[in-house]
């Protein structure tokens, strides 16, 4: 009995909580003129559409929305590569070594968690404005492959790598860079994977930072585009739906691929 | 000297993330440091040195005393809500019950949404014609104008903002409440603890650790909450929905008040390290 009790408590929950999803991706199937026909009241044609057309799905990759997502999987994928080559690369240096000044290098990375990105995401674009990089790629991606978090996951992962490897390694005519290509990176693979998400989601979900750097035709992201798209005088919301559902499906897609490291990589950050 | 060559190797490894984490993480903050004690000169041309006068213009301004106010008031609303909610649907579906990851996993669904992507949605959401007083319409309750109601801006702001985030800090509790080993919850239960007696005096001086981190990250995400403000409200209606971070950037970029938006930067920053580093003094206090 209190078992079915919580059941339904955890069912009204759970429905709440995804009413919003289910009405976007609904309406993305639907032209944008009957966007608001089935909602005074609700009823159960508010959220199944039997008449369901792709029109928002065609106007969307072939316009501006499209584009911008696809620079938004550029951006993204690039942070992840560029950013886990310097993270991983940060993390074995503050994990495989006995050296003087790890604590302080350990405490600048743990400063880096400390100043939160958009807080100083005003004077950085002031910077960025200074050395040409608005409106161009690499201005989109650098903030986003230094990533504290990403770092401090990779270490604690890094240390668990017992000594006698390396040294075994070393014996063998390994260099420093041979032992961390060869023996920590392939060990690592389950930390590398949840740094990646890391860098991935952080980039993909950024806003403030696109909004101050990167607006123009070529280089603007999907959020800001969705978000300029929907303050203009006559809205298709048709098509801020189908956006909307593009931008939230390629994450989902990629959480979902990869969900036991995503729940690592969070419980990890949270406990230690 | 064996020391000092690992030392010299370790920082080559180091070396790229230490330069990028200096120059895009604490370089733009002294630089708005800097910045914040020169002023924009009109007779000279370029800047002149005015000392702490773009503070004391920034504290005397009526506009950024009100975003203040807001935005204490919006952290004292906004974080109980989500760390109590986030613990209570984190007990809830960790319990053995039919269907409880599905229900789960729909909770979790929306943390995949981009920030200004889920102001997006809300923004429609929230229209007079929209589904929230479609909703209300079936309940048969009067409608209600959400965003241009200065009582209603802050509340409706929340829901949108804990429709992201509740899933995602509930993540840490459940990892937390997972980790809790088996034998103290039989424990519990041989005493004959009830289940609200079990959450309170069991689970929750269990996960006091990633509890903590939640209340600390979640506080500092707040903090800086931009999209929603800039795409729902732009601060309105009269200022009461202007949070720190829209006021900042309004007063960079729609005043062109650069030097004074510094200032507003630096409060900002030293600011939110205060509530990390007073938070983490919290936390180490409750172990001794």
């Amino acid at each position: 009995m209190r078992r079915l009790g919580l059941s339904v408590l955890g069912a009204v929950i759970g429905l709440l909580f995804f009413i919003p999803l289910l009405w976007v991706v609904t309406n993305s199937f639907r032209p944008g003129s009957e966007t608001f026909a089935h909602l005074s009241p609700l009823t159960w044609e508010s959220f199944f559409e039997l008449r369901p057309t792709l029109i928002n799905y065609r106007d969307l990759f072939g316009g501006e929305i499209g584009r911008a997502t696809l620079n938004s999987i550029l951006v993204s994928a690039a942070t992840v590569v560029v950013g886990l080559a310097v993270c991983a690369s940060a993390a074995f240096g503050l994990a495989a070594f006995q050296y003087r000044g790890r604590g302080l290098a350990f405490g600048i990375v743990v400063l880096s968690f400390l100043v939160p990105f958009d807080a100083i995401a005003i004077p950085l674009s002031a910077m960025f404005r200074d050395w040409n990089l608005t409106n161009t790629f690499t201005g989109l991606v650098l903030p986003g492959i230094g990533n504290g978090m990403a770092i401090f996951l990779l270490r604690q992962f890094f240390l668990g790598i017992p000594a006698e490897l390396v040294e075994a390694g070393r014996l063998d005519g390994l260099g420093w860079f041979g032992v961390f290509r060869w023996i920590y990176l392939p060990l690592s693979r389950p930390a590398l994977i949840g740094a990646g998400l890391m860098l991935f989601l952080f980039q993909w979900q950024s806003y403030v930072w696109p909004l101050l750097i990167g607006t123009d035709a070529d280089h603007i992201v999907g959020p800001v585009a969705l978000a300029n798209l929907q303050g203009q005088n006559f809205t298709d919301y048709g098509l801020v739906f189908a956006g909307a559902v593009v931008l939230t499906i390629i994450p989902l897609a990629v959480i979902a691929g990869f969900q036991k490291y995503f729940v690592q990589s969070v419980s990890s950050s949270g406990l230690k | 000297m064996k020391k000092q060559r690992q030392g010299l190797i370790a920082l080559a490894f180091l070396a790229p993330a230490l330069i990028s984490l200096a120059v895009l993480r604490i370089g733009p903050a002294i630089y708005a440091l800097i910045e914040s004690f020169y002023a924009e000169s009109l007779l000279r041309g370029g800047r002149v040195f005015t000392g702490l006068s773009n503070y004391t213009d920034l504290l005397a301004n009526k506009d950024f005393r009100q975003a203040v106010a807001v935005t204490l008031l919006f952290t004292v609303l906004i974080n109980p809500i989500q760390v109590v909610a986030s613990f209570l649907l984190a007990v809830l579906f960790t319990q053995r019950a039919p269907g409880t990851r599905l229900w789960r996993t729909l909770v979790i669904l929306p943390i995949a949404t981009p920030p200004a992507v889920s102001a997006v949605i809300w923004s429609v959401i929230y229209r007079p014609d929209g589904i929230a007083n479609g909703l209300l319409a079936r309940l048969g309750l009067p409608e209600q104008p959400f965003l241009t109601s200065s009582s209603q801006v802050l509340p409706a702001l929340i829901v949108l903002l804990s429709w992201i985030g509740v899933g995602y800090w509930m993540l840490f509790l459940i990892a937390g409440i997972q980790d809790i080993p088996g034998e103290i919850r039989e424990a519990a239960l041989l005493d004959g603890a009830g289940a609200w007696r079990r959450m309170i005096s069991v689970t929750l001086p269990l996960v006091r650790r990633p509890l903590a981190f939640v209340l600390v990250a979640d506080t500092v995400s707040n903090l800086l909450v931009f999209a929603p403000v800039q795409i729902l409200t732009k601060g309105g209606p009269n200022g009461v929905s202007n949070l720190l971070m829209y006021d900042v950037y309004t007063r960079a970029y729609a005043l062109g008040d650069i030097h004074v938006a510094q200032a507003e930067v630096v409060l900002l920053v030293a600011l939110t390290i205060a509530i990390v580093a007073a938070q983490f003094r919290l936390l180490r206090g409750d172990h001794a």
